[in-house]
């Protein structure tokens, strides 16, 4: 169990947006949360990475408990990458820069070798050709391709997906998510928050609904999707399907 | 045509005795810049910080220094503290000036960090920077071009307050303007051309903030091509 969330909650101004939520996902997993917006589910995953506050439960992380107060909260964020829905690339440095800058001060690594890695990970998401451009100069499925190449480049053991494929022109979603389904191949542990349900099907080895900061039903694909157990699930999956 | 030609060689007479000085008028501001730059780098960085007493502590230094006439404040630094630790007229001069353009500085480069989307601390702490790290890499590098025209703008304003320190003694442009129009009874003549050296100068520093935001704009965000 590389991930094992314990009756967290986590509040804004009194109202819980995740309320006594229990999670454990295993190595290799890939988990795709799904659910209305405002549902909770981004903040769920943003707990996670101590980008927001639980003020109930505990988060454990590959043996480490997760507290954003917590002095080697940076180490343990090295673990964990994650992709969000706005690509926040670094707008004033290269592609090649924007994947290097975090191996060279955090990793340590040497110019060459981390550049080595950067170069290896654009390849992997198809921007070879891109490495010497600025994020203004890049569409957003490009962008988004970028940044989980350099979520990548830090080596994590388990990836976060908010909403990745949200901000993109539809004919962009694609070539985002042929990369994340490459990567689960690869045996990558994947939190992805999605509103793709046919990504969700294809790729996910659980889909958990969440609403109103409840996991409302959890299980398989065909569990959740084909036989939902929950008024609230068909009502949703009624909306979306 | 004889009395225009006598006021122009008068004019050019009291041009030559203010040039001889008005490199004094550009050390001062420029070493009072420098100190506004730091200190306000330094306070406009503490103001955001999480520690709550640096936070206080910045906040007070903002506005207390705001909240003073510069006049005074020079008086306080020359006459009050420079006889206490026996500071030079230049030293006190250019201290006064800096600290209180420092306050300004310091608000500029607040608003600049806090101009900066919020996104982009986050995915620098997804990446596991720290916060320090964030700020030297990712937060400040993208600041520093948002504030460039304020923080010239300020430089002007800086320039123009230099005349302030005059008044303790120091020879620069006004001072030396003074000095003229007491000896030779030329008011008219001898301050028309101190604020036209003094428009000289910072109309020179306009032009020259317009390229410099023009070169720290477009650079590195990509719209331009290579």
């Amino acid at each position: 169990m590389i991930i094992d969330v314990k009756n967290i909650v986590c509040r804004f101004d009194e109202i819980a947006a995740v309320d006594n939520v229990s999670l454990a996902v295993d190595k290799g997993e890939v988990v795709c949360i799904i659910g209305p917006s405002g549902s909770g589910k981004s903040t769920l995953l943003r707990c996670l990475n101590a980008l927001e506050d639980i003020q109930e439960g505990e988060i454990i992380i590959d043996g480490f408990r997760i507290d954003s107060r917590h002095k080697e909260i940076h180490q343990i964020r090295l673990e964990v990458g994650m992709v969000f829905q706005n690509f926040n690339l670094f707008p004033h440095l290269t592609v090649l820069k924007n994947v290097n800058l975090a191996q060279r001060v955090v990793r340590k690594r040497k110019r060459d070798e981390a550049t080595r890695i950067s170069n290896e990970l654009l390849n992997k998401v198809g921007l070879t050709d891109k490495i010497n451009a600025f994020p203004g100069q890049l569409s957003g499925g490009q962008k988004q391709r970028v940044a989980i190449a350099r979520a990548l480049a830090m080596n994590p053991k388990i990836m976060l997906f908010d909403e990745v494929t949200s901000a993109l022109d539809p004919e962009m979603i694609g070539e985002v998510l042929e990369v994340m389904k490459q990567l689960a191949k690869e045996g990558m542990t994947m939190l992805v928050v999605t509103h793709e349900i046919g990504f969700a099907r294809e790729v996910a080895n659980r889909i958990i609904l969440i609403d109103e900061g409840k996991i409302v039903e959890e299980g398989t694909p065909e569990q959740v999707l084909d036989n939902p157990q929950n008024q609230r699930t068909r009502e949703f999956l009624g909306k979306v399907l | 045509m004889n009395w225009l030609v006598e006021q122009l060689g008068i004019l050019s007479k009291i041009f030559y005795f203010l040039i001889q000085v008005v490199h004094w008028t550009i050390i001062i501001s420029v070493l009072a810049y420098l100190i506004a730059l730091i200190c306000g780098l330094f306070f406009g960085v503490a103001r955001i910080t999480s520690n709550r007493f640096i936070r206080w502590l910045a906040g007070a230094y903002i506005n207390v220094l705001r909240g003073v006439p510069l006049l005074v404040l020079i008086f306080f630094f020359y006459f009050g503290l420079g006889k206490i630790i026996n500071l030079d007229r230049l030293v006190a001069g250019v201290l006064a000036v800096g600290v209180c353009y420092g306050a300004y500085m310091a608000e500029i480069f607040r608003s600049g960090i806090e101009a900066i989307d919020y996104g982009q601390h986050e995915a620098a702490m997804s990446l596991g920077m720290t916060r320090w790290q964030t700020l030297r890499h990712i937060i400040l590098p993208q600041s520093f071009r948002i504030v460039v025209p304020p923080a010239a703008n300020e430089f002007i304003a800086c320039l123009k307050d230099s005349s302030l320190v005059s008044i303790i003694g120091l020879r620069e442009l006004t001072r030396a303007g003074r000095e003229y129009a007491n000896q030779y009874f030329l008011d008219f003549q001898t301050w028309l051309m101190v604020g036209l050296i003094y428009l000289i100068l910072t109309l020179s520093l306009t032009r020259l903030v317009k390229v410099l935001e023009k070169k720290f704009a477009v650079h590195g965000y990509g719209v331009e091509k290579k």
